[in-house]
């Protein structure tokens, strides 16, 4: 499994009496889109947390591209590839639609610790940006204060702060959650575009997007994985089923 | 000889923290269940302690004017909350900062245009002498009943958290204020409630050190700030730990502004401890709070 | 974006300064110098307020302990002096160092933790370096320390004249502004807004939000001790009580009265409330009794501050929400 992008080795993670992570192995392939589906409380958004920094694990490994990040800060793991969006938007309020996606792009280009020079001056940023931000579908709101968007709107703003870092691995924790029909499908219509250029690691609740999408899928139950594979195999699997999925998708 | 010192020097230390816990847990309660910055809690501990003087003064009785002046601070408190502070619930902590920083302004020169700058108050007769606990230990009386007073008052406030649905309610509320709301609690009434009894427990505490401290304009500024390390110390919003704090730092302030300079004077030359013995004495409970979190961030019993 | 979008013409900064230059001349000329000093004290507690603003306003960073900083300029210059180094060039390089060095291992240790807990951890730094000063009674002790002459610029500079004095201060608020503006503008001065909204999410677009916070900290503090060293020599005398937790609270009054993350809401905020003491106490021994009013009013009436009241009149692109 050397060819993996993202290895993750039996990780765990106790909060007090709660196992959240529960020796939890898995990879993602460099290209793949990879489902991570479960029960609420089953663990995905601690687990994430754990792979994009925001939390550290008590025991495990997540190894990045060959190397042993475990231990690294959050924005060490985004300068080598590995972002995240949020399951609760995170955005800059105070900020434009395009000056939050300026600002992701600002992280990854060039020294930041720059007191005299008005940022403003840096047509490449905003240039940059706006190219996000049609991807996004977004440009007619690019100056449009983000606190401003439908909430639908922000959901791909949050998408996009993350995908603006170009990274190669994306953590995507229900990038749909709270999306009206028409967000949703403009979100899983840049998941496709991505997907090939960008390993995504997906937590979804919807069971049609996932199985659109997902080119594998692992199941997550009280913290542990239960079980690693295609679409047609995790829909057959007789435990997920019991687990989770119920009779309805079999 | 030393012996009785420490001795000594621990009970003043029980009597410090005791008082400061009084005006702690209001603080805390308030803080930890509205998640408002009050900065003008000193304020009324200094009310309660002016009240005190001049209706002790008026009455003839120590114990009667106490009585009356907590329970006079304990309406002011209340109203003070149903009119303007129940408007910063709301508002962010810098609003809260100002509003209440002006509060302070307020009431300090209320009470000095009323009374003036300070105001006698002088201990109770038949408590002005020492007793002594054991041989060779003699203590003042009145200090003593300080600590009985305090002892009562933390273990009613106890009882109150614990045992009563009121306590239930503010517990409830100080852990999670939205579903305290949720189940019916009416969150206004029980903010004004506690509000009052945290007035009144600043009171008792203004009354009782009044004799000993000096009731003047500004006594609220210098222990507000120990009253904020206390309950940082002890985890904001919980009542029991605002007493193991306050308890923490009146030892520790007590202890170390005998006991500091003695130790410096034993290890340094003449001159540093001099210089250095009270200095280190005044930063100890700074020093104690770093310490504390830095190990324990959130406070030692933080309910969050 | 707040107040950066919202463009004061540059002909109106004009006009403020030309009459800011004008004003000690005309003063003087009537032989009125006292007032020159006023506005010399004003316009320094408003170069405090506005370094507290950088962390306060535009980095959402309540710091109780600022005024920690401006009395260890003040007290550099102070004793620094009173050992016979009146050199105004190197008395204000050091305060500043020294202020930078003890916002650099406060802010350090500061910056870990979050919410109220920064609030008491900065204030019990304070509280600290005031009583540790307080003690020093080689310098004065509780008493404070008087200095018998002020920095010394060359280029025949005398700072004992009032207007002399007025113009270094105009000339350091000045700097001030521009810097904090530059600051503001620049790559630094984004990172921190979007700090100020959402911490969480400039790590996780990759930027390491500690070290900025402590980078603007330090930058803070160092204008904090440029305060300072400006105000010992106003005031030919510096005390412990400039370092006590009520001059933190009295700093922090005027930025948000001024306005919070508004680059002159400091400044605006110092004059307001400096000149409304001044007056009152004119009248009345109780002013603190009318101040304490106005600033409730300010709270409950205009809770973006003053600057708040003005920008709701021009016309500017809708915020989230600054303060």
């Amino acid at each position: 499994m050397s060819s993996a992008l993202l290895q993750v080795k039996d990780l765990v993670k106790n909060f007090g009496a709660l196992r959240a992570t529960d020796h939890v192995t898995l990879d993602v392939l460099p290209g793949e889109v990879h489902a991570l589906i479960g029960p609420n409380g089953a663990g995905k958004t601690s687990l994430v947390a754990q792979l994009s920094g925001h939390l550290l694990s008590d025991s495990g490994q997540i190894v990045f591209e060959g190397q042993d990040v475990t231990a690294l800060p959050t924005h060490e793991r985004v300068h080598r590839g590995l972002a995240r969006s949020f399951q609760i938007t995170r955005l800059f309020k105070s900020f434009t639609v395009l000056d939050n996606v300026a600002l992701s792009v600002q992280a990854r280009s060039g020294n930041s610790f720059s007191f005299w020079r008005p940022v403003r001056s840096e047509k490449a940023l905003t240039d940059a940006a706006m190219v996000v931000l049609q991807e996004l579908g977004l440009q007619d709101r690019a100056h449009d204060p983000a606190s401003e968007l439908s909430h639908g709107e922000q959901r791909i703003l949050e998408l996009g702060l993350a995908v603006a870092t170009q990274p190669k691995l994306l953590l995507l924790d229900e990038p749909m959650a709270g999306a009206g029909p028409v967000e949703s499908e403009r979100i899983l219509y840049l998941i496709q575009k991505l997907r090939a250029q960008v390993a995504i690691l997906l937590i979804e609740h919807d069971m049609d997007a996932v199985f659109r999408l997902a080119d594998r899928i692992s199941v997550l139950v009280n913290g542990a994985v239960i079980a690693t594979g295609t679409p047609e195999a995790i829909r057959h699997n007789p435990q997920v089923i019991a687990a989770y999925l119920g009779e309805e998708h079999a | 000889m030393t012996g009785i010192l420490l001795l000594e020097q621990a009970l003043n230390g029980l009597q410090f923290g005791l008082m400061l816990f009084l005006l702690a847990s209001g603080l805390t309660l308030v803080f930890g269940i509205m998640d408002m910055i009050n900065l003008a809690h000193g304020a009324l501990y200094m009310v309660g302690a002016f009240l005190t003087a001049w209706l002790v003064q008026l009455t003839q009785s120590f114990w009667l004017g106490v009585v009356l002046a907590v329970m006079l601070t304990a309406v002011v408190g209340m109203l003070l909350e149903a009119t303007l502070l129940r408007t910063l619930y709301a508002r962010d902590h810098l609003s809260q900062v100002l509003a209440t920083f002006a509060l302070i302004l307020i009431i300090n020169e209320s009470v000095r245009m009323i009374w003036g700058s300070d105001l006698a108050l002088s201990m109770p007769q038949a408590l002005s002498g020492p007793v002594e606990l054991l041989p060779g230990l003699r203590y003042p009386s009145y200090r003593l009943v300080i600590i009985a007073v305090g002892l009562v008052i933390a273990l009613m406030l106890y009882l109150l958290v614990t045992q009563t649905r009121m306590g239930a309610w503010v517990r409830a509320g100080a852990s999670n204020r939205e579903m305290a709301m949720a189940m019916g609690i009416n969150i206004r009434r029980l903010f004004t409630g506690v509000f009052g009894i945290g007035a009144a427990l600043c009171a008792v505490a203004g009354a009782m050190l009044g004799p000993l401290l000096a009731v003047q304009v500004g006594m609220g500024e210098n222990i507000l700030i120990l009253a904020f390390v206390v309950i940082v110390i002890g985890g904001i919003g919980s009542v029991w730990g605002a007493f193991v704090g306050a308890i923490l730092v009146g030892f520790v302030d007590t202890l170390g502004r005998t006991l500091l300079p003695l130790l410096f004077r034993e290890i340094f030359s003449p001159q540093f401890a001099s210089a250095a013995g009270p200095a280190v004495a005044s930063i100890a409970v700074y020093l104690l709070m770093a310490v504390v979190l830095f190990v324990r961030p959130q406070g030692l019993f933080s309910g969050r | 974006m707040g107040s950066l979008n919202h463009k004061t013409p540059l002909w109106i900064w004009g006009l403020v300064l030309a009459a800011a230059i004008a004003l000690p001349l005309f003063l003087h000329a009537r032989d009125m110098d006292f007032y020159v000093s006023m506005l010399s004290r004003m316009m320094i507690y408003g170069i405090a307020a506005c370094s507290l603003n950088l962390i306060l306003g535009y980095g959402g960073l309540v710091s109780f302990g600022h005024a920690a900083f401006v009395g260890i300029g003040a007290y550099t210059v102070g004793i620094l002096i009173t050992e016979g180094f009146t050199n105004g060039w190197a008395g204000f390089a050091i305060a500043m160092g020294l202020s930078a060095l003890a916002a650099a291992i406060i802010g350090a240790i500061s910056l870990r933790t979050r919410g109220v807990y920064f609030i008491m951890i900065t204030l019990a730094f304070a509280q600290m370096i005031y009583y540790l000063v307080n003690s020093i009674k080689a310098y004065g002790g509780d008493e404070g320390l008087s200095i018998k002459q002020r920095s010394d610029f060359g280029f025949g500079l005398d700072l004992k004249n009032d207007v002399t004095f007025y113009f270094l201060v105009l000339f350091v608020l000045v700097l001030t502004l521009v810097l904090i503006s530059r600051i503001m503008h620049s790559r630094f001065g984004r990172v921190i807004q979007a700090i100020r909204d959402d911490d969480v999410r400039v790590d996780a677009i990759g930027f390491a939000s500690y070290r900025y916070k402590w980078v603007l900290f330090v930058i803070a503090g160092t204008l904090g001790g440029l305060a300072g060293a400006l105000m010992v020599n106003h005031q030919n005398y510096v005390s412990p009580n400039l370092m006590h937790w009520t001059q933190s609270g009295i700093l922090m009054v005027m930025v948000i009265l001024g306005g919070v993350g508004t680059l002159t809401g400091g400044l605006w905020g110092a004059l307001v409330l400096l000149i409304l003491e001044d007056v009152l106490a004119e009248y009345t021994l109780h002013w603190q009794f009318y101040v304490g009013w106005f600033l409730l009013a300010v709270v409950l009436l205009a809770p973006k501050g003053l600057a708040g009241l003005f920008r709701r009149q021009a016309a500017s692109v809708t915020t989230g929400g600054a303060a």
